[in-house]
Formats: structure tokens, C-alpha cells, sequence
């Protein structure tokens, strides 16, 4: 078998890309302000439907044409609506794209918002965890029984990469990697610039010891449910890139399993530290890379191997290992947050 | 004029009634002391006070409004900051961050505003000066990036009392300055405490478990047990109180 490595280095900057944004905002939410958020894939998920809607009904409009019920009968029509347009004009096809990127944002803060409210009232930080789990499940349930979001269990085909119109499949998937990167730069450099803050500085105070914070002014739940906005916000972005890099969006894929997935990356990688989350990414997208295609070949010399078990088998293995020899993470926390330091540091040698 | 006013403040858990029915004022300027046997109700007061557990009945009034209702972030903005018993540093922070969490107002503090260093550098700035002398004042300076888990006990009880200034307090609930302190830092503990009031014009109410020194320092003390203020008085009135000597002293 010949491996294609440019596409496969594409495809993996790709990956890689998406899990960096899920990984820098569990970081955020967890590793910086402490709140276990076991329902990532809930978050990634709303990213995933509204880009099923807007390719479904914002697509056309912006096309000037008229939107087509996605499902049942009129299915293929839809498809080839969708399809049609992102091919033929590039521009409307970007613009819903991007669109759709701020729209899911706002959406998916909003989801942050809603879901932290009772959520963030629990005395416990576990039962949050509990309770976002089971709700991100719930959801998923739900999604994929409701036909109008991604047409129930079917799922919707056809949100297709936003420079397939060029012509050139190696050039359209490179230049969307190269939009998601780009991303990956801006919510890593926002979230950098956050935690070394006072806001960063309130955040980690928090995570320790809510209740002294709160007894030296500090509103918890405020700032909670704004991590818990910013959180979301990003994790539905990274929804969108996912959906639209598969081209397809099914709610069978925002199980548990992915929450766990971004998970192993923060522990790999290190609590708290936005470094460690794009290392913690970047292993676990070339893990999974490798469990698959090492699946596929075991496969072709006659192992019969569920590729899903390995990658669980390891993926399980690696956190037990980081939990026993190194918790901290491979890049741990750095403590100092503010410029204020270096400032005591040259009062200090004058 | 008194600053911190409470009238009949009573707070239940359960059947257990930890504070009940206590009156007391802690007048502007002064160093109040707190004391009692252990389980008599002094830290469930402090904590009634800054509403971690807010009062069943009863009022309190901060200079001369009623904070009963108000939450303990609000308590703190209105100038009234306390200490906890245990160590209750961010131990994973540095030094120099745990005093300058509490400092107010601060514009680097907002989301939208954090990631735009330039909008809170100089404010960040002016703050970290301020700790700067602060620290200076309490001796741990050179420890200003060191983690505050790397602090020696007393060192840490120094840092709880500059953060709590931080917060730029007009009174102080000190739940225990000096435990767990060798004595001759405690002395300097009060010192600072009483320094603090001579320059700062601020006002105390301390709960302490060593009497000898807490004596030297306050102007009057309120003795509790089994959650009711027993008696009230100075130094020499509550040493020479016979029922204050044998709930306390077994005598």
C-alpha cells in the first residue's frame, strides 16, 4: 500500500486543528477555572447542528434561492442544492462558512450560559460533571430522533469544505487546514492573553478555594458561567470545523467517548497549561491516526480488530500511566500570571 | 460611632444552635477581641458576619446599614474583610497574586477586557507597587514569586494579613492571626495589626486563642460560649470575671 503523505499531513494538521480548539477550551474551563465540563461533546455537538441548518436553510438564501427541507423525500434535492452551490459560487460558499462559524459561537455561548445556570448552583463541582455527562447524552438522544435538525438518525451529507470550488481537492483541503490553524492561532493567543490577566489571575483563585474567593469579593457564579460561555463558544466553532471537514454531520459522533477524548488530551498534556493542551491534541490526533490505519493493515493481513478497541485500550492505558508517574501533565502549569511579577523583579535589582 | 452592629443574631444548624441571640458593636478604630472555648461560636460569627452562612435572624448593620440580606462578595466590597482559622491562601499562587486578588475595581478582572493588556497594565502596575511596600512592611517581600505553599507557617499568616489589606478593608474579622505561629512572630503579628490601626485607622475584631498576647493589644473583648456572648469588657475586667475564668480556665 503507498500512503499519499502530502494528504495525510493535511488531513492530520486538520485533526490535529479541531482537537486543539476542543482541548483549549476544556483547558480553559477546567484546567484554568476549574470546572469539570463532562459535556464537551454537547458543546462540540450544537457547532455540528447549526452548521446542518445554516448549510440547510442560510446556504440557498444567500444563493437567492429557496431552502429545501433536508429529509425524507426530498433528500437527494436538498443534498444537490447544498452541494451545487458551495461547487459552483465560492464566494456564497465561504460566506455561509463563516457565518456559520460566528453563529454557532453565539449559539453555543448561549448554550454555555443555560447550561451552567443549574449547573453552576451545585455545591459539588462533580455533580456538575454528572450532570453535564448525562445531559450531553440526552441531547445526543434527542437530536437523533428529532428529524428536523440532521434528519434523526440519518444525519445530513453535503456540508461541504468552503474551497472545494477551486477544482483542486489537495488545494481546498489544504487552504480550509489552513483556516483552522488559523483559528487554533487566535483562540490559543486570546486564552494565553486571558490567563495571564488579573481575569486569569481570578480564575485559578477560584479553581483552589471558591469560598475564600468569594469572601475577598469575587462573584463565582458570574465568573463561572462567563468560562462557561467563552468555553462553549469555542468548543461549537470546533464543532463546525468538524462537521464541515467530514462533510457530513451525525449526532452519533458527539458521544462520550469525544469528551474523553479531549480529556486524555488535557491530562496528557498538563492542567492548566494552553501548550500542553495543543501537545495533549497533538498526540492523541496522531495516535488516533495511527490506530487506524495500523487497523486497516492488520486488518488486510487477516487480524480481525476492532479499530475502536485499540485506540480505547491505549487511550486508557496512557491516562493511567500520566495519572501514576506524572499528573501534572507533560508541560505542567507555569504558576506566575501577570506582568506584575517582572515588575517586582527589576524593583528587585535596582 | 460604632461601625459593625449586631442585634440579636442567631444561626442554627439543624438542632444545633451555634450563635444565638448575640448583640455586640464594634466601635470605628478599634481592636475588638473575640474569645471563648473551642465550639462556643466564633468562627460561625465571623462566618454570620461575612455571610458564608448567612444569619436565620437578627440584624447586622455595617455603618449603619443593614447587610444581613447582602451577599458575602457585596459584604467585602462594602469594606469588610475577613481571615479564615486554617490557612485559606491560594497555595498554587504566588505570593505576590494572592495579594493582589482582592485588590477592587480592577479592570483586568473583566473578560472583555483582560485579553487588552494596555486597558490594565498601569492599574496592574500601581497595585503591584503597593504590594510591593506591603510586603515589604510584613517581611516575606523576597518571597514575592515564590508559591505561597512554600511560605513557612507564619509567613503564610503575614501574607493572609497583607491580603486582606489588599482589599483595602475598613474592618478586619481575623479568625485566629496567629495560630499555629511561634510566639515571637505572633508578637509581630499584633504589631503589624495594631500598626495598621495607628496608620490605616482601621478597625478589628479578632478571634484568638492566645490570651496573653491578644490582652496587650485590644482595647475590649467579648467573651463567647455555647454560642452567647457571656460578658464584655476590658483586659483587666474580663481577667478578673469569675464566670469567664471557669468556663475558660476551668477554675
Amino acid at each position: 500500500m503507498t500512503i499519499d503523505f502530502l494528504s495525510t499531513g493535511i488531513a492530520l494538521l486538520t485533526f490535529f486543528g479541531i482537537s486543539a480548539l476542543m482541548a483549549l477550551s476544556l483547558n480553559l474551563e477546567y484546567g484554568v477555572a476549574g470546572i469539570p465540563n463532562f459535556g464537551k461533546a454537547l458543546f462540540v455537538s450544537v457547532g455540528a447542528y447549526t452548521a446542518a441548518l445554516t448549510y440547510t436553510y442560510l446556504l440557498p438564501l444567500l444563493a437567492g434561492k429557496t431552502p429545501i427541507y433536508p429529509c425524507g423525500a426530498n433528500l437527494t434535492d436538498a443534498l444537490q442544492l447544498r452541494t451545487g452551490i458551495i461547487r459552483e459560487a465560492m464566494g456564497i460558499g465561504l460566506l455561509n462558512f463563516l457565518l456559520t462559524l460566528v453563529i454557532a459561537a453565539v449559539i453555543g455561548g448561549l448554550i454555555g450560559y443555560l447550561a451552567s445556570y443549574p449547573a453552576l448552583r451545585l455545591k459539588e463541582e462533580w455533580y456538575l460533571a454528572l450532570v453535564l455527562l448525562v445531559g450531553s447524552e440526552i441531547v445526543r438522544i434527542l437530536v437523533r430522533g428529532y428529524e428536523p435538525i440532521i434528519c434523526a438518525h440519518n444525519g445530513i451529507s453535503g456540508l461541504s469544505q468552503p474551497f472545494v470550488a477551486l477544482g483542486n481537492p489537495k488545494l481546498a483541503s489544504f487552504l480550509f487546514a489552513l483556516v483552522i490553524l488559523a483559528l487554533v492561532a487566535l483562540v490559543f493567543i486570546f486564552s494565553e492573553r486571558l490567563i495571564h490577566s488579573p481575569y486569569g489571575r481570578l480564575l485559578k483563585a477560584m479553581r483552589e478555594n471558591e469560598r475564600v474567593a468569594q469572601s475577598l469579593g469575587k462573584r463565582i457564579t458570574r465568573t463561572r458561567a462567563q468560562i462557561m460561555v467563552i468555553g462553549s463558544a469555542i468548543a461549537a466553532v470546533s464543532g463546525v470545523l468538524f462537521v464541515v471537514n467530514l462533510g457530513f454531520a451525525s449526532a452519533n459522533d458527539y458521544v462520550v467517548a469525544l469528551t474523553l477524548d479531549v480529556w486524555v488530551m488535557v491530562v496528557i498534556g498538563g492542567i492548566g497549561n494552553n501548550r500542553g493542551a495543543l501537545l495533549g491534541a497533538f498526540i492523541i490526533t496522531v495516535l488516533d491516526r495511527v490506530t487506524a490505519i495500523a487497523a486497516i493493515q492488520l486488518d488486510q493481513i487477516g487480524f480481525q480488530l476492532e479499530f475502536t478497541y485499540i485506540r480505547f485500550i491505549l487511550f486508557g492505558l496512557i491516562i493511567l500511566l500520566m495519572l501514576r508517574y506524572r499528573p501534572q501533565g507533560l508541560l505542567p502549569e507555569k504558576p506566575l500570571t501577570t506582568e506584575a511579577h517582572s515588575l517586582l523583579k527589576t524593583q528587585a535589582q535596582k | 460611632m460604632s461601625l459593625l452592629t449586631l442585634e440579636h443574631v442567631t444561626k442554627s444548624f439543624g438542632n444545633l444552635r451555634a450563635v444565638h441571640d448575640v448583640s455586640l458593636e464594634i466601635p470605628k478604630g478599634k481592636i475588638i477581641g473575640l474569645i471563648g472555648p473551642n465550639g462556643s461560636g466564633k468562627s460561625t460569627l465571623l462566618n454570620v458576619i461575612s455571610a458564608l452562612n448567612p444569619a436565620d435572624s437578627g440584624r447586622i448593620l455595617f455603618e449603619g446599614e443593614e447587610i444581613s440580606k447582602r451577599s458575602t462578595d457585596e459584604i467585602f466590597g462594602l469594606g469588610l474583610v475577613r481571615s479564615f482559622q486554617d490557612p485559606s491562601l491560594f497555595f498554587k499562587m504566588t505570593v505576590l497574586d494572592n495579594s493582589l486578588l482582592p485588590v477592587k475595581q480592577q479592570q483586568g478582572e473583566k473578560p472583555w477586557r483582560a485579553p487588552f493588556h494596555h486597558l490594565w497594565r498601569k492599574q496592574e502596575a500601581a497595585a503591584a507597587l503597593e504590594s510591593s511596600r506591603l510586603l515589604e512592611q510584613l517581611l516575606i517581600r523576597k518571597h514575592y514569586d515564590a508559591l505561597a505553599s512554600d511560605l513557612s507557617g507564619g509567613q503564610m499568616k503575614l501574607l493572609e494579613l497583607g491580603r486582606s489589606l489588599m482589599g483595602n478593608p475598613k474592618l478586619l474579622l481575623l479568625d485566629e492571626p496567629t495560630a499555629g505561629v511561634a510566639p515571637k512572630l505572633a508578637y509581630t503579628i499584633f504589631e503589624n495589626i495594631a500598626q495598621m490601626r495607628e496608620n490605616l485607622g482601621l478597625t478589628f475584631l479578632i478571634v484568638e486563642h492566645r490570651l496573653e498576647i491578644l490582652f496587650d493589644f485590644v482595647d475590649s473583648l467579648y467573651v463567647m460560649h455555647m454560642g452567647q456572648v457571656l460578658t464584655e469588657g476590658s483586659p483587666a475586667e474580663i481577667s478578673a470575671n469569675s464566670a469567664v475564668r471557669e468556663i475558660y480556665f476551668g477554675e
